[in-house]
């Protein structure tokens, strides 16, 4: 019998691992999007993913998604709608404010913008956290589906025992988030967009004596980036509850993820992603459960000891 | 006779002599009439993940205030009106702590606080107004608070412990009463705060023993949850009677709830209790469907009972908040302890605050803002008597059950 409840609890761990980590991944490509092509280190991604899952919310209840597709497709709708509001956010900052410190502007700027960038995002990242306290308040939110509370039972595979349920919500979520990583590659392997974004990646200057326009690159890059990380903070909103402070609860997830792929490297952070939520679900079969983030961590560092760039990066920095 | 000689210095020095005279006399009158505002402290947290208790908080003080000065201040004091002086205490334990170093360098008038939510925020809050000396009123639960020899604490509501120690039996009798047989297993899931801590401690080592029953599951996480999958997963390995559910985080009452029911095992089918105002937030109902939380008892330190019809009124009709918190009664509560503190005091000082409150002894007054015994603090700063309220969601809304004198409705047992 206890070999049966374990055999359950492996495979429930292994469902609930790869659920969270679909939607971490999804969220840590956004950022290694950002970080590959621009190589900018966006403090507030947390914070964009936050705004991602208001305008989800708010797509879904005022603008009447929910009215029309209901509440079962109505969240989902809705969180894949936020990632072209925030897509224009995105290019808006980028404009207005990024491109001041990143880029090709940055020759002038002490240890190429870096510093300026890092305390730039952070200043947005405390800009948004704030006003988005005074102008949508405390209040938790949640896009509220009947899936999230109902699963699929898979088995019994061992006479009555052994079952594992897979949450709707989660699941569908999971789906989605696949398929945004697909329309992505896709996008940037085979897409005149992405050819750009590449070659401004691998080098600016080059693309620019290939006539280029790198800094529009970098913008759809960014905006690009924050439209991702807001769909799947749509896509997570479905299951939990968010108010303005969510993005710090998860922008350590994605820094974590994006360096355990491998700095810059778009599928290592899906990948990063993945393993975090793993390694915090799987780690409560043999550890405390408040131990869950430390698990987390100390994964986190063994992988940065033994395998300093990652799981997908390059040893040799690009030329 | 000497004839009256006025020359031009002796009229200009009578001249400033009598004008300063009646300005010193109208200013005295001015004074009469309108004596200096009282400065009271409340140290919540209004920003990061507490910020909505820290605002519900705030809202008890406000109405507190609003009703204190419209009923003409503080008399012994020639009708002084109190001034609330709101601080940040932030979302974490060191923001807590410079908080309440600001509070009491940038404020030296205060002659009182309540705060600060979170018991951990608590315990660091009053390691700073303890060293200068300002007394400070809470409703957090943990024994810790008041059991560090602390002279300047004044614990509103039952410790943890108590809590764990009043309800159990109610709970366990009504279970035994409504199923036929007593319930023999249990599992405790809990957060790590202090308040949840506190309050498992004396269940784990000696309640569930003395009941006879048995814990078959015993799991401690750090809030906020991720995912519930794994606590869940345990309790349908183990199937126990009971869950006794401690979460701090609404977020993390949320998923639990949902989560059981997405395992077959919510709604009543294993009947959870849980401890602490999360469960009964009007938050819950924002994120989820509240036919999931019907019959949800919670075990609370206070929460808007018989009696406070108006009150509970008044604060929905002027902040929309649809029931009475512990976080809002206990704050407004405290506001009128502070307010019979300075009327025995005589005098706008923290030292005779302090002192007053360690010596009021009352019955009614600001007592009947709070379950069971009286106003009284013994010489740790602990309520003496202090009572807990048991509240079940019924129809979506969560109702003070027990005990039986100042419940709003009639308990029942949710089992399916």
């Amino acid at each position: 019998m206890t070999g049966i409840i374990w055999t359950e609890n492996i495979l429930q761990a292994l469902a609930a691992g790869l659920l969270v980590g679909t939607i971490y991944g999804l969220m840590c490509v956004g950022l290694a999007l950002i970080f590959g092509v621009m190589r900018v280190i966006n403090f507030a991604q947390g914070d964009f993913m936050m705004l991602g899952m208001y305008a989800a919310f708010y797509i879904f209840g005022a603008l009447g998604v929910s009215a029309v597709f209901g509440t079962s497709a109505g969240p989902y709708v809705a969180a894949i709608l936020a990632g072209p509001v925030l897509f224009c956010i995105g290019y808006l900052t980028h404009k207005v404010l990024i491109s001041h410190v990143s880029g090709t502007r940055t020759a002038h700027l002490e240890g190429e913008g870096h510093y300026a960038q890092l305390i730039l995002t952070l200043g947005i990242a405390l800009i948004l956290t704030n006003g988005a306290m005074l102008f949508f308040g405390s209040f938790l939110y949640s896009l509220q589906t009947p899936l999230s509370t109902s699963a699929w039972e898979l088995g019994p595979f061992w006479g009555d025992y052994v079952s594992v349920f897979v949450n709707k919500a989660r699941g569908i979520s999971a789906a989605i988030s696949l398929g945004v990583i697909a329309v992505l590659a896709w996008m940037i392997g085979n897409s005149r967009i992405g050819r750009a974004l590449r070659a401004s990646a691998d080098n600016p200057t080059a693309a620019i004596y290939m006539g280029v326009n790198v800094d529009k690159s970098h913008r759809i890059a960014f905006a690009l980036g924050v439209a991702i990380t807001a769909v799947a903070g749509g896509l997570l909103a479905t299951n939990y509850p968010f108010h303005p402070y969510v993005g710090l609860e998860y922008v350590i997830v994605m820094y974590a993820g994006v360096v355990l792929g491998g700095m810059g490297s778009i599928i290592g952070a899906f990948w990063g992603g993945m393993t975090i939520g793993l390694v915090q679900q799987m780690s409560t079969l043999i550890l405390p459960t408040q131990l869950q983030n430390t698990a987390i961590f100390v994964f986190f560092l063994l992988i940065v000891f033994f395998r300093p760039q990652g799981f997908f990066g390059r040893v040799v920095e690009r030329t | 006779m000497e004839a009256l000689k006025i020359n031009r210095r002796d009229l200009l020095k009578s001249t400033a002599a009598t004008a300063a005279l009646a300005y010193g006399m109208a200013g005295a009158s001015a004074f009469a009439q309108t004596p200096a505002e009282v400065e009271v402290g409340l140290i919540v947290p209004l920003s990061g993940i507490y910020a909505r208790p820290g605002q519900v908080m705030r809202m008890g003080a406000e109405m507190a205030i609003e009703d204190i000065n419209a009923a003409g201040g503080i008399g012994s004091l020639g009708g002084a009106k109190l001034k609330l002086v709101i601080v940040d205490a932030g979302d974490s334990t060191e923001k807590s702590k410079n908080a309440a170093q600001r509070m009491v360098a940038e404020h030296t008038n205060l002659v009182a606080a309540s705060g600060a939510y979170l018991s951990s925020f608590t315990l660091a809050v009053t390691e700073v107004t303890e060293r200068a000396g300002l007394p400070v009123l809470t409703l957090s639960y943990s024994d810790l608070i008041t059991s560090r020899g602390f002279k300047y604490v004044f614990q509103t509501s039952a410790t943890a412990a108590s809590q764990a120690e009043q309800s159990l039996p109610v709970v366990i009798d009504l279970a035994t009463r409504a199923t036929g047989s007593k319930p023999k297993s249990v599992a405790i899931v809990t957060d790590n705060t202090a308040a949840s801590v506190a309050s498992v401690k004396p269940m784990r080592e000696r309640l569930l023993k003395e009941l006879g029953i048995e814990l078959v599951v015993d799991e401690t996480f750090t809030p906020p949850l991720a995912d519930a999958t794994p606590l869940v997963q345990r309790i349908r390995s183990a199937r126990p009677d009971l869950v006794f559910f401690l979460p701090t985080v609404i977020s993390d009452a949320k998923l639990m709830l949902e989560k059981l029911n997405e395992f077959g095992l919510g709604q009543g089918r294993i009947p959870l209790i849980s401890f602490g105002i999360a469960i009964a937030e009007p938050d819950l109902l924002k994120t989820m469907n509240p036919a999931l939380v019907e019959g949800v008892m919670t075990c609370v330190g206070n929460w808007g009972f018989k009696g406070h019809e108006a009150l509970i009124k008044r604060i929905k009709d002027k902040y929309n908040e649809p029931w009475m918190t512990q976080n809002a009664i206990s704050t407004y509560g405290d506001m009128w302890i502070i307010k019979e503190a300075l009327e025995s005091a005589k005098k706008a000082d923290k030292e005779a605050v302090a002192q007053a409150l360690r010596t009021v002894d009352m019955d009614g007054g600001p007592a009947r803002y709070f379950p069971g015994g009286k106003l009284k603090f013994d010489e740790n700063g602990r309520r003496v008597g202090a009572g807990l309220t048991i509240v079940q969601w019924r129809n979506g809304i969560p109702s003070t059950v027990a005990p039986a004198n100042i419940a709003m409705a009639e308990p029942y047992w949710p089992k399916k």
